[in-house]
């Protein structure tokens, strides 16, 4: 700030500090410049103030209480731990979307990651045209979260969608798969896996970081492909593989937008769909129990902090960080 | 920056006066982040106070649900008591029916719900009873609201726990809608109005096998199928605050359709979950999928405009009385409304005026108003509106008296009906162990 290059008596080392170059050494300089990167990240400090953690806390404080997001929060009543203890004891249909969530992200994040370190190991070599088809497997990503990217799967996999019709070529009677209780989750994950492009991506620049001489010794060494892949590059990956596991993982549990349109937000055919998030969303917004999904939000918070919790304490016997130089 | 912009800093004890500097201004920093959020809150909440001046300009917020076209006619109902009343403008707002109580119920939980809001008796006792709604018996007593030319039990069903919460905003009743081309086409009779539940569902086991098309939508999931046939057993969906049926009527009419599924009269269980989950525009009479659906006899226009096919519509099976006057959907003042005079005389207008009754037509139901309805049924020219109103009419001369409005938790009670005919119709559970599990959960959801 202007303040700090104004005449100053002590210490003489201080006084001196009119140019900024010099300024930057001192204490108090650093305190107007610590003053001013404050002011300027203000615009997204007050965001984060009032779109994030106000909210945030307060939701905390909703989930010990009946709110019913009608009524006015100064009529809100305490209940202490009882959305809890309902969530724990007494909702069944909430342990079966844990379950239809648990079982979403276990079976679609490693098929996922599978797919997309797969397309990778095919995708790094230099043939011509491979930036093309890298570019052609990256798309599907990009259409994200999408509602219309939801529609297409629904209309795809309906009883006379494009996929029975393809099954019908082969001569195979397809089944009504998004309206089919016992195979809706399963289209769900496979749109989940399509979209692998974006760890894809990642693989590939962390191959490209594998150094090439260790291929070469491992080589001469005599391994072949296969002892090539898990001793190299599995252990000079695992950082990447870790990164990507990580990100999957999160945004496989927070999977909410297809399961919402496939099933026009009810969770259904008979829940088979009623991802965590989603009955959330229903608890919420359609039954008004607002008190009750807060408490369903942070318990989800926790569980999903200690997933990554246990990721990274698992990680360092298994992920294997090099300088880069495979030392 | 320049020295120049501070001349504190040119004060003796800069140091220590630096830090209080900065300490404040972190202090007020903190402020600011804390009180921006409460300035706009209030912002929101503001708005100019309602003066004594008749002639004062105001802008009402109105919300509703509905296609493009009653939006069309609502927007025209609107601007002609805007030419009335020149000082009185609208903030319209107006969505599809998927997703507008979310909306609505974001918007009530920020303190800015509309001034005026469509709603209907799946949520007007949530509104009511959380205080919402404003109460608008004072209106009715002083004049400023006339329902004196509604029917008696129309707008009743607008009230909650002695309060009027909404005006009832068109009247309807469950209407069966049947593809007349389809069983022209194949030499097969039309249902009637007064069929027996079985009856019906041996003439559709027929169309399925005549036809190759399964003869009707299953309304097992269906809460207004089966809340008619519930009045037909001499009980009702509720009974003051309680549940008015048992595990065991659950039970019967999940086993109805069991065996109309096994005589083939209704479709395969994906087929009957499609109908079950699709708005309007896709319902299966309409689709092609099913020669009947179970929907409200005022739906007929619009689903007309779905399909090429000839469209009839009775009433649901079995004795027609248990059918009543439903209003098809209510207008709301909201409790903190800054101009609830304005949005009462609105409302009054759009029910009332001739003119403004002419332009909604039948959109929302059968004007409330049976004056206004005489001058619509007489001047409508749309084929299926024409047929709809004859309907309704017919059926009118036929009602029983009508049930209360829903309870609380109506909506949950909904839901799970559908998953728990779901579990039935999939092959999932047998009728007895669905029905005693909806019960229980039926029974939470009002308490």
């Amino acid at each position: 700030m202007a303040l700090t290059t104004a005449p100053n008596p002590t210490p003489p080392a201080r006084s001196s500090a009119r140019t900024p170059a010099k300024a930057r050494g001192s204490g108090r300089m650093r305190h107007g410049e610590g003053l001013a990167g404050y002011v300027f990240l203000s615009p997204w400090l007050i965001g984060l103030m009032a779109i994030t953690a106000i909210p945030m806390l307060l939701s905390l404080y909703l989930s010990f209480t009946n709110y019913d997001i009608l009524t006015d929060l100064s009529d809100v009543e305490w209940v202490g731990l009882a959305n809890y203890e309902r969530m724990f004891t007494a909702d069944p249909s909430y342990w079966h979307s844990v379950q239809v969530t648990l079982s979403f992200a276990l079976i679609a994040v490693p098929l996922k990651l599978a797919a997309a370190l797969g397309v990778a190991l095919l995708l790094n070599r230099a043939w011509r045209g491979v930036g093309l088809f890298r570019g052609l497997f990256y798309l599907p990503s990009l259409l994200g979260g999408s509602v219309a990217l939801a529609i297409v799967w629904v209309s795809m996999f309906n009883r006379d969608g494009a996929f029975n019709s393809l099954l019908s070529l082969f001569g195979i009677e397809g089944k009504p798969w998004v309206n089919d209780p016992g195979w809706a989750l399963e289209t769900l994950m496979v749109l989940a896996i399509w979209q692998f492009g974006a760890p894809m991506v990642i693989f590939l620049a962390g191959l490209k970081q594998v150094p090439t001489e260790l291929y070469e010794a491992a080589s001469v060494d005599g391994a072949g492909r296969i002892r090539q892949f898990v001793s190299v590059t599995l252990p000079m990956l695992s950082p990447v593989i870790f990164f990507n596991l990580v990100l999957e993982t999160i945004n496989g549990f927070q999977g909410f937008t297809a399961a919402f349109v496939l099933s026009n937000g009810t969770g259904g055919p008979v829940d088979a769909t009623l991802m965590y998030t989603l009955n959330l969303y229903i608890t919420g917004f359609t039954e008004l129990d607002m008190g009750y999904a807060s408490a369903m939000a942070w318990v989800f918070l926790i569980a999903i902090a200690l997933i990554t919790a246990l990721f990274f304490s698992t990680g360092r016997f298994w992920v294997h960080y090099s300088d880069g130089d495979g030392n | 920056m320049h020295p120049a912009t501070s001349p504190t800093a040119n004060a003796p004890a800069a140091r220590g006066h630096r830090t209080l500097h900065r300490r404040s201004m972190l202090r007020r920093l903190t402020a600011a982040a804390v009180a921006l959020p409460l300035l706009l809150g209030a912002a929101a909440c503001g708005g100019e106070e309602e003066g004594a001046d008749p002639d004062a300009k105001v802008e009402l917020s109105i919300f509703w649900w509905g296609g493009e076209a009653r939006a069309k006619l609502t927007e025209e109902a609107l601007a002609l008591y805007t030419a009335e009343h020149p000082n009185v403008t609208f903030k319209k707002t107006w969505q599809a029916n998927q997703g507008y109580f979310d909306k609505l119920a974001t918007l009530t939980a920020g303190g800015d719900a509309p001034d005026i809001f469509q709603i209907d008796d799946n949520y007007l006792t949530e509104y009511a009873s959380r205080k919402t709604t404003l109460d608008l018996n004072k209106f009715k007593d002083d004049g400023k609201l006339d329902v004196s030319k509604f029917p008696e039990s129309l707008w009743q069903y607008g009230v909650v726990d002695g309060k009027l919460s909404g005006v009832a905003f068109g009247e309807n009743t469950q209407g069966l809608v049947y593809n007349k081309t389809l069983l022209q086409k194949n030499g097969l009779p039309e249902p009637t109005t007064g069929m027996t539940w079985e009856a019906f569902i041996a003439w559709a086991a027929n169309v399925s096998k005549t036809a190759k098309i399964p003869g009707t939508q299953d309304p097992s999931a269906d809460y207004k199928a089966f809340w008619v046939w519930l009045r037909q057993q001499g009980k009702d969906l509720y009974k003051g605050k309680e549940l008015g049926f048992t595990a065991e009527d659950v039970t019967r009419w999940f086993e109805l359709w069991k065996g109309a599924r096994a005589q083939g009269a209704t479709p395969t269980p994906d087929v009957i979950h499609e109908g079950n989950v699709t708005d309007i525009t896709k319902q299966l009479v309409v689709t092609g999928k099913a020669g009947t659906s179970w929907v409200w006899a005022n739906q007929l226009p619009e689903l007309k405009k779905n399909t090429k096919d000839e469209l009839g519509v009775i009433a649901y099976p079995g004795d027609p009385s248990a059918q009543w006057a439903r209003a098809s959907m209510y207008f709301s003042v909201f409790q903190k409304s800054k101009h609830a005079d304005v949005a009462v005389d609105v409302i009054n207008f759009l029910a009332n005026d001739p003119e403004a009754g002419k332009i909604l037509g039948t959109d929302r139901g059968l004007p409330s108003n049976l004056d206004v309805r005489k001058a619509v049924s007489e001047s409508v020219t749309d084929p299926a509106m024409k047929l709809s109103i004859q309907v309704e009419s017919e059926l009118g001369a036929k009602f029983g008296p009508s049930p209360q409005v829903p309870l609380k938790g109506h909506s949950k009670i909904r839901a799970e009906l559908i998953k728990a005919a779901e579990e039935v119709q999939y092959g999932r559970q047998d009728p007895a162990k669905s029905a005693a599990a909806f019960l229980e959960i039926c029974k939470s959801a009002i308490a």
